[in-house]
């Protein structure tokens, strides 16, 4: 695996870690998963064009719009959990409980 | 020169011309009801002519004018069947109201608008009429119809009162009730004899007759106020008196029994019927005579008599004697209309008081009111030879000796005894002891209408009896041979009533008060009857169909069954179901930690 191969991976695991373990905002753990997306997109354009795998050149765009997709929908629920306390610290999702 | 025909339909058609006389705009003057009270004895006079003739000759007519409407193989047309029932009872009818007429020129001397209450009686009589004279069961739908909206009109002539307005609408609602049955009959008829004539149903003679007969039933029993019909007969004393005396004294009531009368050739086969009659006649007489014996107003004791009165016409015709009820009507008609106007000449003259507690004493006072009275009373419980002898006594003698019911001939001799009982109430609250009203009275009856008027019932309800039975000719033959103490049975009874109730009465004039028994309470309350049937069963309906309508539909269907039940099911089995306490920060850091050691694990395994 070449130098750039394994740098963009260890952004990818970076983010993923950044994902799992956050804090209190919810907002950290979308912004990884930004970061997470980004990688990925990268990687894969990188692995295409290297080895001239044209029938595959769409699959990077296709994935750019399922992840705005993806976004929206999370950003969506971070505005109703803003709308009903505030501010987004995780401790609040407390309401489905037994 | 026959002019039988011509002549009756002069005296029918006499009568309408005061109604004519309000298109010309005549009858606001005064002197209207005068012009009507002659119109009618003018009628009276014509309708005797043709009377005489039928007596003398026997022939009966049918008079077809008009043919109306064909309706596929329906012919309707106008025609009047003249023969005995029809002939005998115009005449008496027209006598009778008469002298009401002349009777209510004094009693609504004071009211405004007497011409319309004139017009109503005219218009009353008419449709009464066309009721007794109808040959085709469509003309006597329409003389029935006629006589109920006149009877609600009249019943609520002072409808400032509430009382009097529902007791109009309770007449009503009790004769719809039984024009369900009418119709019924008529149906049949339509669908298995093809026609609404009488000759032809008659000539046909079907076999299986309980329905029609059954609907017929069910409409005497609304009309002429029968058990589980009957609270609409009291409650319409609240209309004036002449009312009381002409509708639901002589003629309005005894139509049920008239259209039972009419139809007893088809009767004459049905025993089912017959018993069903006789059963519904004699719980009758008897729950109203217990109901009369502790009413208060003199006004609904005689409606309860009239209604006991009836009860017996029925159980005539149970016992298959359809001539015998008829000559009852008749005879009925003379005395009860004459008691009728006797206790509304007390009750004007004590001014407007009808609680016989709060009267007395008026035997000195008004000596000619007491005289009919007690005739009118005494002709009612069956004096011998005055004239309810000659159609009760021969009632309760057929009933004896005939194959019957055993209980409702028992019924039967309860209540004429019962019926001594309550007549003699009256006599005694009324007319004897010390005078209980206030003694700034109004006591007057001088008055010419209002004597001549029941003088002519009193000559009648003292001689109609003799003249009219020896003036018909014999249609069944009345049973000649019984034992003594059969043929004196109905004497029997009523001498015991008149003793019993005139002992009670003066042994407790003087006793203290004491609260009203169970016995006394179920007698005064119309044995709860009213009182139950008026409030729960339109209550269960009313509540049952809002409940079916609205909450089961709308509510329940569309509603409850799938969303909101999916919805709420969700909910709870979620809440019972879920461990999670929304603790996602140990939830993401279990999945790295779990994701980093199967890294490891595969890496290092080799």
């Amino acid at each position: 695996m070449s130098l750039a191969h394994i740098n963009i991976f260890l952004a990818f695991t970076v983010s993923l870690v950044g994902l799992l373990m956050y804090r209190s905002h919810l907002m950290s753990s979308l912004l990884c998963l930004e970061g997470m997306m980004l990688s990925l997109f990268v990687m894969a354009t990188m692995v295409v064009l290297n080895t001239h795998f044209t029938l595959a050149s769409m699959m990077p765009i296709i994935l750019l719009v399922f992840a705005a997709c993806e976004r929206a929908l999370g950003l969506s629920l971070l505005v109703m959990v803003s709308n009903t306390y505030g501010v987004d610290h995780v401790q609040n999702l407390n309401l489905l409980q037994c | 020169i026959n002019m039988f025909s011509s002549l009756m339909l002069a005296s029918l058609s006499v009568l309408t011309l005061p109604i004519m006389s309000s298109i010309l705009n005549t009858h606001k003057n005064s002197t209207y009801p005068h012009h009507v009270k002659n119109i009618i004895s003018y009628a009276f006079i014509t309708s005797l002519i043709p009377t005489m003739m039928f007596i003398h000759s026997g022939q009966e007519t049918i008079i077809s004018n008009w043919h109306w409407v064909t309706i596929q193989t329906l012919k309707l047309s106008l025609s009047f069947k003249l023969d005995y029932f029809s002939m005998i009872f115009v005449p008496v009818a027209l006598f009778v109201t008469w002298s009401i007429m002349e009777f209510s020129l004094w009693y609504m001397h004071s009211d405004p608008y007497i011409t319309r209450f004139f017009k109503y009686l005219l218009t009353f009589l008419i449709t009464m009429m066309i009721l007794v004279t109808a040959n085709n069961l469509f003309q006597l739908f329409i003389g029935w119809e006629g006589v109920g909206i006149m009877s609600f009109l009249l019943i609520g002539w002072w409808y400032g009162r509430t009382d009097a307005n529902t007791a109009a609408l309770q007449a009503i609602l009790y004769n719809r009730i039984g024009d369900i049955g009418f119709i019924m009959a008529m149906a049949w008829f339509l669908f298995n004899a093809n026609t609404w004539d009488l000759q032809q149903i008659f000539m046909l003679d079907p076999n299986l007759t309980n329905l029609p007969l059954l609907g017929l039933l069910l409409a005497a029993t609304g009309k002429s106020a029968q058990f589980g019909l009957h609270p609409w007969l009291p409650s319409a004393m609240e209309g004036p008196t002449p009312v009381s005396a002409l509708l639901h004294s002589s003629t309005m009531v005894v139509a049920g029994v008239f259209l039972l009368i009419r139809f007893h050739p088809l009767m004459e086969n049905n025993k089912t019927i017959q018993s069903l009659t006789l059963c519904l006649g004699a719980i009758t007489t008897l729950f109203t005579a217990i109901c009369a014996l502790t009413q208060n107003d003199i006004k609904k004791i005689i409606a309860f008599s009239t209604s006991s009165q009836l009860g017996l016409m029925i159980v005539t015709i149970g016992i298959n004697q359809p001539y015998l009820a008829f000559l009852h009507i008749c005879t009925h008609a003379f005395f009860k209309a004459m008691l009728f106007m006797c206790s509304g000449s007390i009750i004007h003259s004590l001014n407007d008081e009808q609680d016989i507690r709060k009267m007395g004493g008026l035997f000195n006072a008004m000596p000619f009111t007491t005289t009919s009275l007690i005739i009118g009373s005494l002709a009612l419980t069956g004096m011998p030879f005055l004239t309810g002898f000659y159609s009760k006594d021969l009632i309760i003698e057929t009933a004896n000796t005939s194959y019957t019911n055993a209980w409702a001939l028992l019924m039967t001799l309860i209540a004429t005894s019962l019926t001594a009982v309550y007549s003699t109430r009256i006599i005694f609250f009324a007319l004897l002891g010390q005078p209980r009203f206030l003694p700034l009275t109004t006591i007057n009856e001088n008055n010419p209408f209002l004597i001549n008027s029941i003088k002519r019932l009193l000559i009648g309800s003292i001689f109609a009896g003799f003249f009219i039975s020896n003036n018909i000719y014999p249609t069944t033959i009345p049973e000649m041979t019984m034992p003594i103490y059969m043929k004196l049975t109905a004497l029997t009874v009523t001498i015991l009533g008149f003793t019993l109730a005139l002992e009670l009465s003066l042994i407790t004039h003087n006793l203290k008060l004491e609260h009203p028994t169970n016995m006394f309470k179920f007698s005064n309350l119309l044995g709860y009857y009213p009182t139950i049937m008026h409030r729960l069963p339109p209550l269960a309906n009313l509540s049952m169909s809002q409940k079916s309508a609205s909450l089961l539909l709308d509510s329940i269907w569309l509603e409850n069954i799938l969303p909101k039940s999916i919805s709420q099911f969700q909910m709870k089995t979620s809440i019972l179901i879920s461990t999670q306490k929304g603790q996602i920060k140990l939830y993401f850091l279990s999945f790295l930690i779990t994701l980093t050691l199967s890294m490891l694990l595969f890496n290092l395994h080799e």
